[in-house]
């Protein structure tokens, strides 16, 4: 016991000694270097969709005159952009997946976070990207833009309307009542997402840290006509899946209606 | 040490006694949380199961539950029962159904039976899942019209529901359990307990009448080309086919989802179980007996662009037709084929 002791004596001095042999050490111990933030070359990208009709800023429950000399009135402007991004070159950045843009909700804006540098033109399509809009909807809660609860489902169909776009028109133009006759034109299914391309002329550049708002204006006065096509609501005004025709002609028109202000 | 072990165990059994007498709500409820026994009948093919929606009892016995509460709709008048008859093997005897406050739906209600099978849904096969089909009739203005977060708040007031809910899905009742729940209680509708069964997955040779069994022939005969589409367990292939019932479609059918005009006036092929109680006939309901679709089916049909490549005419005798018809009727399930009881 007593030799026990006695060994745990030298063990406990030899430890001692050990731990004090560095402390006799000339050079002190330099101390980490604090751990330097990383730096953020991400700034936030704000898109903002700007309706007008012939230019000036477009209302909804607004009578205006189309294309046609009919008297309009816009009693709903829904509608989904997917897949938005930034290119330059042959650089791609995705700003967003998707967003519901409802003219009843105030001003239709998105953001997301983009890489740093300057940017040469926007891509997006008009609708839901397939494989978004085949996805079971009942993952979403109410806020996203893919919830049920938005209304823009067409559960026949599994897919979303791509664009809601309801109102009322009277073939008169001088006509002194509200304009009567229904228009209801959804459009929706994948084979009417459109992808299309705005250049950005002088470059669109993202600092980092900072917020840069691109604006697209959206001419609703256009969304009757196009190069190509004319919708006569007279003759046609409804679609609700079942008239390609009409859905088609709505969805060029559409896309043709959008460039960057 | 002994001592510890017997006190342990002395513990333990008084623990269990104690739990055993408590009539402790979630243990009695963790008794009847068991895998549902699917009763196949021969010759059927297994179902296949998601795995966000066990086929537990639970889960059944609350998808029942909500198949047949119609406050699921926006007034609380319309139920999925309401045009899916259990008595009509879970069809409807309209052609076209009445939704809420009266108003006609846009095609005919088919049967549910062994839709455990199918690769897709609705007359154009728009849906691509049971889970997801639940959705379109509690949505639809015309049937039920209501919002699916609002219709899952009415029922999950009720405290049996919830008590379900929780122990499958472990959350209270929302438009995901609404889903799941009543797809998998429609997985659980399996045809086949008819005499036809008998006589061909059992082989019980008497099952059939000498009438039924000539009917049966001719329904196998290349010339007749029934079983072109009518094939298989289900009695369909389940594909997409223009039977030239007119030269132009109102409703489109497969077409409303491609946007291909070569798909218009293409429609599912109906499963021919139960055939006798699921008049009307067609995706418009527009025939309303075997005699007219067996009469259609014999000329052909109308020269559309799209006629299926299957139609072709044939000739019947009054007394064939009559065999045929009799075949028909031993497609009839001899019991429900709702199996939760």
């Amino acid at each position: 016991m007593r030799m026990n002791f006695s060994r745990s004596i030298f063990l406990l001095t030899l430890a001692s000694g050990l731990l004090a042999m560095p402390g006799c050490k000339p050079d002190p111990v330099e101390p980490d270097p604090p751990p330097t933030p990383p730096v953020s070359t991400t700034g936030t990208l704000r898109i903002q969709v700007q309706p007008t009709w012939d230019g000036a800023p477009f209302a909804l429950n607004t009578v205006y005159h189309n294309v046609s000399n009919y008297r309009v009135k816009v009693e709903m402007l829904k509608f989904y952009l997917g897949n938005m991004r930034l290119i330059a070159g042959t650089d791609t950045v995705l700003v967003k997946d998707v967003a519901l843009f409802d003219a009843a909700n105030g001003p239709l804006m998105v953001q997301g976070s983009v890489e740093q540098g300057t940017w040469t033109g926007f891509i997006a399509g008009l609708g839901v990207p397939m494989a978004l809009n085949d996805a079971d909807p009942i993952v979403y809660s109410p806020g996203h833009p893919l919830s049920l609860s938005n209304g823009t489902y067409w559960s026949w169909a599994t897919a979303y309307r791509f664009v809601m776009f309801d109102g009322r028109f009277d073939t008169d133009p001088a006509g002194t009542l509200a304009p009567a006759q229904l228009m209801s034109i959804h459009t929706g299914l994948n084979a009417m997402y459109r992808e299309f391309e705005l250049p950005l002329a002088n470059g669109l550049t993202i600092t980092a840290g900072n917020t840069t708002t691109l604006t697209l204006e959206m001419a609703v006065d256009a969304f009757f006509y196009s190069p190509t096509d004319t919708i006569d609501l007279a003759v046609d005004n409804q679609s609700h899946g079942d008239n390609a025709p009409l859905a088609t002609m709505l969805t060029n028109n559409v896309v043709h209606s959008l460039s960057v202000q | 040490m002994k001592h510890s072990v017997h006190n342990a165990v002395v513990v333990f059994f008084g623990a269990a006694l104690l739990v055993g007498c408590r009539r402790d709500p979630a243990l009695i409820e963790a008794r009847i949380d068991a895998l549902f026994v699917l009763d196949l009948p021969p010759g059927a093919p297994l179902v296949s199961v998601p795995a966000d929606a066990p086929m537990t009892q639970a889960a059944v016995e609350l998808g029942k539950a909500l198949f047949f509460d119609p406050r699921l709709s926006r007034n609380g008048t319309i139920s999925c029962a309401s045009c899916h008859f259990p008595d009509h093997a879970f069809s409807d005897t309209m052609a076209f159904s009445r939704g809420i406050e009266g108003q006609l739906g846009m095609r005919n209600a088919p049967t549910l039976a062994n839709v455990a099978y199918h690769p897709y849904f609705f007359r154009d096969g728009g849906v691509p899942d049971l889970e997801r089909q639940v959705i379109a009739p509690i949505l639809d203005p015309v049937e039920m019209d209501h919002d699916l977060m609002l219709a899952a708040a009415a029922v999950n007031t009720d405290p049996a529901y919830r008590a379900l809910s929780q122990l499958v899905y472990g959350r209270a009742i929302d438009p995901f359990v609404l889903t799941r729940a009543i797809a998998t209680y429609e997985r659980t509708l399996i045809s086949g307990w008819s005499r036809y069964d008998r006589f061909v997955y059992r082989g019980e040779l008497g099952a059939l009448t000498a009438q039924e069994q000539n009917g049966m022939a001719l329904f196998n005969s290349e010339e007749l080309n029934c079983t072109g589409c009518h094939n298989g367990f289900d009695l369909s292939d389940h594909s997409l086919q223009n039977i030239g019932q007119y030269l132009e479609y109102a409703d489109p059918g497969r077409e409303r989802i491609t946007v291909d005009p070569a798909d218009n006036g293409k429609f599912k092929v109906p499963t021919l179980r139960n055939i006798a109680l699921t008049a009307p006939y067609m995706h418009d309901g527009a025939m309303s007996s075997l005699s007219q679709v067996i009469d259609h089916f014999a000329s052909g049909g109308l020269a559309h662009p799209n006629r299926s490549a299957e139609m072709s005419s044939f000739a019947i005798t009054a007394e064939e037709k009559a065999d045929l018809i009799a075949f028909l009727n031993s497609l009839t399930d001899e019991q429900s084929i709702d199996q939760v009881r």
